[in-house]
């Protein structure tokens, strides 16, 4: 056995022995004359250090913690560990299932609509229009717009009575309008609105950057073989597009399902509990109810679930773009 | 021994790894506090300090000089109850502290955050009301009591006046809810309402504990609650009752106050700490005056829907409960006058009645409102309030209940279906608290 496989079993060296130097490992692509590695260690340091905070161990409290019933008052003494208990009351409980098929509809239809309203913007911006510039800013806005803005200026347009989206709607003589954040049936329907309409930006900006990519010798062959603009886009386009709109697709779902801030501002997951997605109902758990680890187990259930919904996509597409 | 050979974590073994990932958390960001100062108090509450708090504080100092007293002021919502909550079980120097609403009130108790003060009470004769057991305003377990009420918020009608007369009422100075129903109807008219929203019907009836039996279930099957429902979502129906749909979306439960000085509706249930918006003309200008009725009784029901809060405590860390006791006793018997502008009417202490409505009212008392019929409501009555002390899964059966008003006042579900649910999901959630 070598000096080195003896390390890497975990034998000890003797005292003070050492290596011959020929045999010393080296990183593989780093020159001798290279500064000790503690000044690579100093320069990610700080985003070590961060990821350490507020990354790593919030993760790996949440995971503890949901193995445990906590109030947070009883500080840390009061810690109890419940084993699975959370676990099981999270599948018997009907109000996680509710939540989750309020979260799958939310994103379900919010993300689909989000990458459509966002593909046909960047289709449009994509040609030769005027003003194409401030155009592609004037759509980007609304996602970087303030959450508490986007809230009360909705919350305004969508009023019952007053707000001017039924104000407009009545112009067609329409009878019984939508009561939208005052009702339990159009409550979801208008943050799913609001939703497409803060994030469509993103997609439209993601959208034309793949656009620019796209093979221009592609459409060139294609219209020479005299196909139509749906032809090139189905066979085109789409096609390489694809990985851009399963990028999106999960970067989307992953964000809109734990949308939070909105659903507080605005319907604070009512009328009854017709808005009361996953992560509201963490938050509620958590914070108005104080069990931290029902909370937790409820978080970790959820994470579990995007992630293999993630897994899922990313497999359904491999092999399906035109760059493969 | 677990059946794979592998022993499952002791409690011991698993708190200890919470603990380690979690102090691992604190160490970058805490460092060993600065040594306490044992002259000087730390009072934390959910008054802005100029509205009174300060006042109660600067007469303390000046009985006692040689202790300061340093008032943090929190907002009294959950963000503001989990800073609260984490400071304490921190080890923040907080020494007095106050919480509104019972939930958190016994949250803190149970979790050892607030010192037993029950000799100190039976020590004082002038506290001998928190001994009382049978109209408690403390809250008492066994010889221990670890939380004492501050404060009664009573609940009244206040009347514009204005309006009032154009529907030919009389100012009511005992009436029932029959005659109450007649009012509003009379006062919604020429597109106004009658008022915003009824007062709690089920409360009035049957007092404190209202929502379970005497053996600990779910009591929302008890008539009054479904007649609640029922009353109000046909009122609203009828126009009489401000639209719940207007009110949820344009999230007023926290801004009433505005519809009434906008003369939405003439008749507003509310308690004093809503006067301070009546006697500031500047923000809220009107030209009409207020006056002021009690809660109807209900087939004979006399329970104001009004209880008992601001519960003081003294932080069971904090080594100076001997000073913590001398400034909430201090709080308690002569805090009155001061805090009676935040609209706090104080339990005890050494302020006749005119001074406290003058406190509550306002300098122009007489332009703006008929003083006689708030000191009538407010002090002759002596309005029967509650403190619940039945709370078992308190917060979640509020926010059920909550959740099935709003759909059965927006006309989307039946009284009688909403009720029955909000009485399945409280059983079930009082069966969980107590498998627990």
């Amino acid at each position: 056995m070598t000096t080195a496989e003896a390390r890497a079993d975990g034998a000890a060296a003797p005292p003070g022995a050492r290596e011959p130097t020929a045999r010393r490992r080296r990183t593989p692509g780093r020159a001798p004359s290279d500064p000790k590695p503690i000044v690579g260690w100093l320069f990610i340091a700080p985003n070590l250090l961060g990821v350490l905070a507020f990354t790593f161990i919030p993760l790996v409290s949440v995971i503890l913690l949901s193995f445990t019933e906590w109030n947070l008052v009883s500080g840390f003494g009061g810690i109890e560990f419940v084993a699975l208990d959370n676990f099981i009351a999270v599948f018997q409980d009907p109000t996680f299932w509710r939540s989750l098929v309020i979260t799958i509809l939310y994103a379900g239809v919010a993300v689909p609509l989000t990458l459509v309203v966002g593909l046909a913007l960047a289709l449009a911006l994509n040609r030769d229009i005027p003003a194409r510039g401030l155009l592609r800013a004037a759509f980007f806005v609304p996602y970087i717009v303030n959450i508490v803005a986007i809230g009360m200026t909705w919350q305004m347009l969508l009023d019952p009575s007053a707000g001017l989206m039924n104000q407009f709607l009545g112009i067609f003589g329409l009878e019984h309008l939508p009561q939208w954040f005052a009702s339990s049936h159009w409550a979801l329907p208008a943050l799913i609105l609001v939703t497409i309409w803060a994030q469509a930006g993103y997609a439209n900006l993601i959208y034309l950057s793949a656009l620019q990519d796209a093979p221009t010798q592609l459409y060139e062959a294609a219209r020479i073989d005299g196909a139509g603009r749906w032809a090139s886009f189905r066979a085109i386009t789409w096609p390489s597009l694809l990985p851009t709109t399963v990028f999106l697709l999960v970067t989307l779902f992953v964000g809109i399902s734990q949308t939070f801030g909105m659903i507080a501002l605005i319907t604070n997951g009512g009328p009854g509990d017709s808005t009361t997605t996953l992560s509201f109902y963490m938050y509620q758990t958590s914070f108005q109810f104080y069990r931290f680890g029902y909370a937790s187990a409820v978080g970790l259930v959820t994470f579990i679930g995007i992630f293999a919904l993630m897994l899922l996509m990313w497999r359904a597409q491999r092999g399906k773009a035109l760059h493969d | 021994m677990h059946p794979a050979g592998r022993r499952l974590p002791s409690r011991r073994q698993f708190a200890g790894a919470l603990g380690a990932v979690a102090g691992t958390a604190a160490v970058a960001g805490c460092s060993s506090g600065p040594a306490k100062d044992m002259n000087t108090l730390q009072v934390w509450g959910g008054i802005p300090a100029e509205n009174g708090p300060q006042q109660v504080i600067d007469r303390f100092q000046e009985e006692h000089p040689d202790i300061t007293v340093e008032y943090t002021r929190y907002i009294n919502d959950d963000r503001g109850n989990v800073k609260l909550n984490t400071a304490l079980q921190g080890g923040v120097d907080i020494d007095v502290f106050f919480t509104y609403g019972v939930p958190n009130l016994t949250m803190r108790v149970s979790s050892g955050l607030a010192a037993d003060v029950g000799d100190l009470v039976r020590s004082t004769p002038e506290l001998e009301m928190f001994l009382d057991t049978d109209d408690p305003k403390a809250l008492i377990d066994g010889d221990e009591i670890t939380a004492l009420a501050t404060t009664r918020i009573p609940q009244m009608v206040l009347f514009n006046d204005e309006l009032r007369e154009r529907a030919g009422i009389d100012l009511p100075q005992q009436w029932t809810f029959e005659e109450y129903l007649e009012a509003i109807r009379a006062l919604a008219a020429d597109g106004k309402y009658g008022t915003y929203v009824l007062p709690d019907l089920a409360r009035i009836e049957l007092g404190p504990n209202y929502r379970f039996t005497a053996d600990g279930d779910s009591n929302f099957s008890h008539p009054a609650f479904l007649r609640h429902f029922d009353l109000a979502a046909e009122l609203i129906r009828e126009g009489v009752l401000y639209p719940w749909s207007q009110a949820l979306a344009r999230q007023l439960e926290a801004y009433q106050q505005n519809n009434f000085i906008a003369e939405d509706f003439g008749l507003w249930t509310t308690a004093p700490y809503s006067l301070r918006f009546l006697t500031d003309q500047e923000e809220y200008p009107h030209d009409f005056t207020v006056s002021a009725a009690p809660v109807p009784t209900l087939d004979g029901a006399d329970w104001n829907t009004g209880e008992y809060g601001a519960f003081v405590q003294i932080n069971s860390k904090s080594p100076k409960q001997e000073i913590a006791w001398e400034f909430s006793k201090f709080w308690l018997l002569h805090g009155g006058q001061d805090l009676i502008r935040a609209g706090y009417i104080s339990l005890l202490g050494d302020i006749d009645d005119d001074q406290l409505l003058e406190g509550i009212l306002g300098e122009d008392a007489e332009q703006f409102f008929d003083v006689d019929s708030f000191r009538r409501t407010l002090f002759e009555d002596q309005p029967r309030m509650h403190l619940d002390t039945e709370l078992t899964a308190y917060t979640e059966i509020t926010q059920k209940y909550e959740q099935q008003r709003d759909v059965c006042w927006l006309l989307e579900r039946s009284p009688t279906k909403a009720i029955e649910t909000v009485d399945k999901n409280a059983q079930a959630l009082i069966d969980r608290f107590e498998e627990d």
